[in-house]
């Protein structure tokens, strides 16, 4: 009891001598949407963390530039040894901030930790499910890294692969990141903020920033009112309602699609002139600049479009009323249950309006003649819907999604969308089965022709679902700053890219 | 009193054990945070290492007994969300919601009082009516429109107050202000009525005939009879402050109780869930001690 007390005591203490910064000519302040709870680099890839250590404190091996492709970053080259290994040649030079030399071994020891049991971090489930890796340290700044089964695209993956210290606890959150970024970690106040300073032994160019204070406000309209009041520079990801004024606020593909995801073992969504119908039945068009955001783009595919393998030939479903009723007194005709009510799952804070979404979506449906009702659940009992394995005896299910791939390829998403045993996947199809083996083992134009010949079979064969937009996002940005928010802000903020005025 | 206290303490207790059992196996019906702490698409391999590393994987009743035995301990189990004590990051929250709950409440009593008394003094007269015109107003506005309007004027539009956030008092004194106004609207209508009844009393006219002037038989005599149904009702209030003053919390980003338990049942967090409810269930017991004794300080007449 006594050390609960003085718990409390300092805890007191803590929050009445805690102060802000305040805020210097080359610091930024940057106001996040919820407060970051595990703040470990192998957690980088969770939005928000991202934003705050991605390259800025926690680099990685290699770096996926919008409009550029693959980049070097940790990694100066890396080379094809065959059955599945591939051969990285690290940066030389590099010191992690606590000072100690980045070198093979530290790599080996981050891909050990983020596979390993005594811990469950986010990189190794998010992109390596499945997947084993093991590793050989041929020098100081050369190692070997096999994936089983093999991975084409394994220096894609290794963008999103972060390199602690070798010293790093395998057992054990670590509570004061360590990396070889431009910032170094200085203070994490937890419910209040976290500080950045400057790195003096960064390797690369010196940034123009010099320090940052992250902030965190769960209210869209106070994290705009922040930037509009000269406390804050940055506010990643505002809301449509409060992104208004031109002068500060940004909007950018967000890396986001929404789709309608109909479960297609359960009548009538096997039949695909039903899943056809419920294509023409949404007018699309009339969701963008009234209950979505101008600049929402309509999507023919799951992933970006700046994805490889985009397929740009292909075009959204027309609004077509009389199209999708057709198609339903024709499969009624041959005996599908058209009647059968369906239901519509939509998740609560999904997005921005959601529910205006998925109200004018039902709306629609209703109009062509489907019998469908709209349940809007919270995030855990949504995924009971959205993930395998999916509920006995349930009956036919809709449920809306909202998919981020910010990775460039669609390899991170088609596995788990699309195939028999995808997590995600409520369809199970032998051809789409082939098409995403095969095109997950080419590489290069043959790879890009692979998914784009995937995208086509899944809209107009399969019609698995019914893909609806690619979205924006909105940030505030200070006008004393030279920082253009892309696609890539959904998941990390590089300090190194902000300059002043 | 010490029987009193020794009893009360007991039935606290046995309370605080039943609501422990309530909330362990109430919150465990929710579901399996896995889902909600990895990532959309993990393997069932990532998902079965979380529930192994994290005790999920047992049966339940071996989870609640393990939990029990730790808590004997005042081990109150990790966070599963921030990797540290779940009893760190309540006590962290509860400090600052108590600090926010002892500004606005001491501020709400004296405010209350005065205005409640001196309303009652001329019911139906001008600053009676427009206290009670106010004190409507506060005790039914929305807090959240109330809070975004208030920084919207006094941060962005005349930047005399930050938007929000803790480190100056400046920072405190918009959430003070909108956490003041709802129970001071309450408060000052249940001041007002019961010192309406006190000043009709026979003992005020007594002391009126015998020449005692106003300040005294408001503030003297008719206030402390007043008092005992102020004292509940502001018990009442400031329980529901403890609890967490979740809408200030979020939109002044202050780090309270509140906010964390509300992000702690969202994201399934259950040792936090049932360390913010210890915690807090313990402030309100030690809350009510206090009550019972303000009851016999302003009320000899009442024993225990």
């Amino acid at each position: 009891m006594t050390h609960i007390v003085g718990r409390i005591s300092a805890a007191l203490l803590a929050t009445t001598i805690a102060g802000t910064a305040l805020a210097q000519d080359t610091a930024v302040t940057i106001v996040l949407s919820e407060e970051l709870d595990i703040v470990d680099p192998c957690e980088a890839s969770r939005s928000n963390l991202g934003r705050v250590i991605l390259q800025n404190i926690s680099e990685t091996v290699t770096e996926l530039v919008p409009g550029s492709g693959l980049q070097p970053r940790l990694a100066v080259s890396w080379e094809d040894k065959g059955d599945g290994t591939w051969r990285f040649k690290l940066r030389e030079g590099v010191t992690f901030s606590d000072g100690t030399p980045l070198d093979a071994g530290d790599l080996a020891h981050s891909i050990a930790r983020f596979q390993g049991d005594a811990i469950s971090c986010e990189i190794g489930a998010k992109f390596f499910g499945g997947i084993e890796l093991t590793t050989e340290v041929i020098d100081d700044t050369t190692i070997d890294i096999t994936a089983d089964p093999a991975q084409p695209i394994l220096p894609l993956l290794m963008s999103t692969v972060t390199v602690v210290p070798s010293e790093t606890a395998m057992d054990s959150f670590v509570e004061t990141p360590i990396g070889t970024g431009p910032f170094v970690w200085e203070e994490y106040a937890r419910g209040e903020y976290i500080k950045l300073s400057a790195n003096d032994s960064y390797w690369g160019e010196t940034p123009a920033v010099t320090g940052a204070t992250y902030l965190f406000r769960s209210d869209s309209a106070v994290r705009a009112a922040m930037v509009a009041a000269g406390e804050a520079d940055i506010a990643a990801n505002i809301a449509l309602q409060d992104a208004t004024d031109p002068a500060m606020d940004y909007s950018y593909p967000n890396s986001e699609t929404v789709y309608m995801r109909p479960d297609t073992h359960t009548a009538p969504l096997d039949d695909v002139r039903v899943r056809q119908a419920l294509n023409y039945a949404i007018d699309r068009e009339a969701f963008v600049g009234t209950i979505l955001a101008n600049g929402t783009l309509l999507a023919t595919g799951l992933t970006p479009p700046s994805t490889i393998g985009y397929n740009t030939d292909l075009e959204p479903y027309p609004y077509d009323l009389d199209k999708a009723k057709a198609l339903l007194a024709e499969a009624a005709a041959d005996g599908v249950p058209v009647d059968t009510k369906i239901t519509l799952i939509g998740r609560i804070g999904n997005y921005g309006n959601v529910l205006e979404t998925m109200e004018a979506s039902l709306s629609m449906w209703q109009e062509a003649g489907f019998n469908m009702e709209l349940r809007m659940v919270e995030v855990a009992e949504w995924l009971d819907h959205y993930s395998q394995p999916f509920a006995e005896g349930r009956g036919p299910e809709i449920v809306n999604a909202q998919h981020d791939n910010a990775n460039g390829d669609p390899v991170f998403s088609m596995y788990f969308k699309y195939a028999c045993d995808g997590l995600q996947s409520a369809t199970c199809d032998e051809t789409l089965e082939g098409l995403i083996a095969d095109a997950t083992a080419l590489t290069g134009a043959d790879r890009e022709a692979k998914w784009s010949e995937t995208f086509k079979y899944i809209q107009q064969d399969l019609v698995a679902d019914v893909m609806l937009f690619h979205m924006v996002g909105f940030s505030r940005v200070n006008p004393r700053l030279e920082f253009t928010p892309t696609i890539r802000t959904n998941s990390e903020l590089q300090l190194s890219q902000v300059g002043f005025k | 009193m010490k029987s009193f206290l020794g009893k009360r303490a007991v039935a606290s207790a046995i309370s605080l054990v039943g609501l422990v059992i309530l909330v362990f196996f109430l919150s465990r019906l929710t579901g399996d945070p896995t889902n909600l702490f990895l990532p959309e698409h993990a393997s069932q391999e990532a998902r079965d290492k979380f529930r192994a590393i994290h005790g999920l994987d047992q049966p339940l009743i071996i989870q609640f007994f393990s939990y029990l035995g730790d808590l004997l301990r005042f081990d109150f189990g990790e966070s599963v969300r921030r990797s540290e004590p779940a009893i760190d990051s309540v006590l962290r929250g509860f400090a600052w919601t108590l600090q926010l709950g002892a500004v606005t409440m001491s501020l709400v009593t004296v405010a209350a009082i005065v205005v409640g008394s001196l309303a009652a003094f001329h019911v139906g007269g001008f600053f009676d009516r427009v206290a009670t015109f106010f004190s409507l107003i506060g005790a039914s506005a929305p807090d959240f429109w109330i809070a975004i309007v208030a920084i919207v004027i006094f941060s962005v539009n005349l930047g005399w107050l930050p938007t929000s956030g803790t480190g100056t008092i400046w920072h405190w004194v918009m959430p003070v202000s909108v956490l003041f106004i709802r129970p001071f609207g309450l408060i000052l209508q249940v001041v007002r009525g019961s010192m309406i009844a006190a000043l009709n009393s026979a003992y005020v006219k007594t002391a009126r005939a015998k020449g005692v002037r106003n300040r005294p038989i408001i503030f003297v005599h008719a206030l402390r009879n007043a008092l005992l149904p102020v004292i509940t009702v502001l018990g009442d209030q400031t329980a529901a402050i403890l609890n967490g003053a979740v809408v200030v919390e979020t939109i002044f980003g202050f780090p309270g109780i509140g906010k964390l338990m509300i992000d702690s049942i969202l994201q399934r967090d259950f040792n936090v869930i049932l360390a913010a409810i210890m915690v807090t269930a313990f402030a309100i017991f030690l809350m009510n001690v206090l009550i019972d004794i303000l009851y016999t300080v302003l009320d000899p007449r009442i024993r225990y």
